[in-house]
């Protein structure tokens, strides 16, 4: 492990935030380089200076009244109703949604033709054969594909 | 850390309509929310306003709490998020305040400059060069030793975002302790 990377790591390895393979892995390396060592001292003493100011400077508190008066505010309040949890659906939703999607897509394949067709008019014949041509522009090699208007492949022809 | 039978217990009294039982749901969290209040707002009053707030919050929404998540850790997360819509807030409006005021500040008395910053703990000091992520996640996993996924639980982030605002959050403690008071680091 070279001392860049494991100085990328000494700031989680201070405070024993990395699996132990890899903490055993920067220990070996820090044992042997004391650069490394030395870095990963000044973090476990900065750390360990931190927590025991935060110890030192006591945060203040509610006085006993004071906190018995907050909760008797807080507990005349109403409890809001139990919403149900995110993402749940309940069953017959999803069920009735479901086959209005189904019952839709079959309508519109049956009336395809006579819907959202001005009446009287008819349907523009369309090509019976559809070919797809592929080149190659190494070998200038020809692919053609034949297709009926159901997309159906009739062959090919090279 | 996980909900405990007693929490749970305490919480369906609450929700069968027992509020008394709401007060041993949260006292042993009343000191630790109120540290986490005040080491992300950098002030006692509006620390209480906001531990207030998270237990008011914590009581109208235990219905939509999951009990099978620490119950700790949902205090922490509503906690968090207070402090941190507050000091957005604060932000904000001490900006206006600034941009108001830039005019006035040059004919100021250079002796009326003096701040309560220059008086604000060493630890203070040291909190204030992290940006807002970084603090809480040192607030959470150092100062009231969180573990990470705890950590990452209370504030809604990935454990790998985590270790990411950690490492960024000691390296500049670390530096500086090292630059501004070689004196807390010879201490250890």
């Amino acid at each position: 492990m070279t001392c860049a990377k494991v100085k990328k790591s000494l700031p989680l390895l201070a405070g024993n935030d990395l699996p132990a393979r890899k903490a055993r892995k920067i220990l070996t390396h820090a044992d042997r380089c004391p650069a490394c060592r030395r870095e990963l001292e000044s973090y476990r003493g900065a750390l360990a200076r931190v927590k025991a100011a935060a110890g030192e400077d006591r945060v203040g508190d509610w006085s006993d009244p004071e906190w018995k008066g907050l909760l008797a505010t807080i507990t005349a309040e109403r409890i809001a109703k139990r919403s149900p949890a995110p993402g749940f659906r309940p069953r017959w939703a999803v069920a009735s949604g479901l086959a209005a999607v189904i019952l839709l897509a079959v309508l519109t394949l049956v009336f395809r033709n006579s819907i959202f067709r001005p009446e009287g008019t008819a349907l523009a014949p369309g090509p019976e054969v559809i070919s797809v041509t592929m080149v190659s522009q190494e070998t200038g090699l020809q692919v053609v594909w034949f297709l009926n208007k159901n997309f159906e492949w009739k062959g090919d022809k090279k | 850390m996980r909900m405990n039978e007693t929490e749970k217990e305490l919480v369906k009294m609450v929700l069968s309509g027992r509020s008394e039982a709401f007060e041993p749901l949260v006292t042993p969290y009343r000191q630790p929310l109120l540290a986490i209040a005040y080491r992300l707002t950098r002030d006692l009053e509006e620390a209480k306003e906001v531990a207030q707030e998270t237990l008011l919050r914590a009581y109208k929404y235990l219905g939509r709490y999951d009990t099978s998540r620490s119950f700790r850790n949902w205090l922490f997360q509503i906690a968090a998020n207070e402090a941190r819509d507050r000091v957005r807030k604060r932000r904000r409006e001490a900006d206006a305040v600034e941009e108001a005021g830039r005019e006035s500040i040059a004919n100021r008395d250079p002796d009326s400059g003096r701040s309560s910053r220059e008086f604000r703990s060493d630890l203070e000091n040291c909190l204030s060069v992290l940006s807002p992520r970084e603090r809480e996640v040192f607030v959470l996993r150092d100062l009231e030793e969180l573990d990470i996924k705890e950590t990452a639980g209370a504030l809604g982030i990935s454990s790998i975002s985590v270790r990411v605002h950690l490492s960024s959050a000691r390296r500049k403690i670390r530096d500086v302790i090292v630059a501004k008071y070689p004196h807390l680091q010879e201490g250890s």
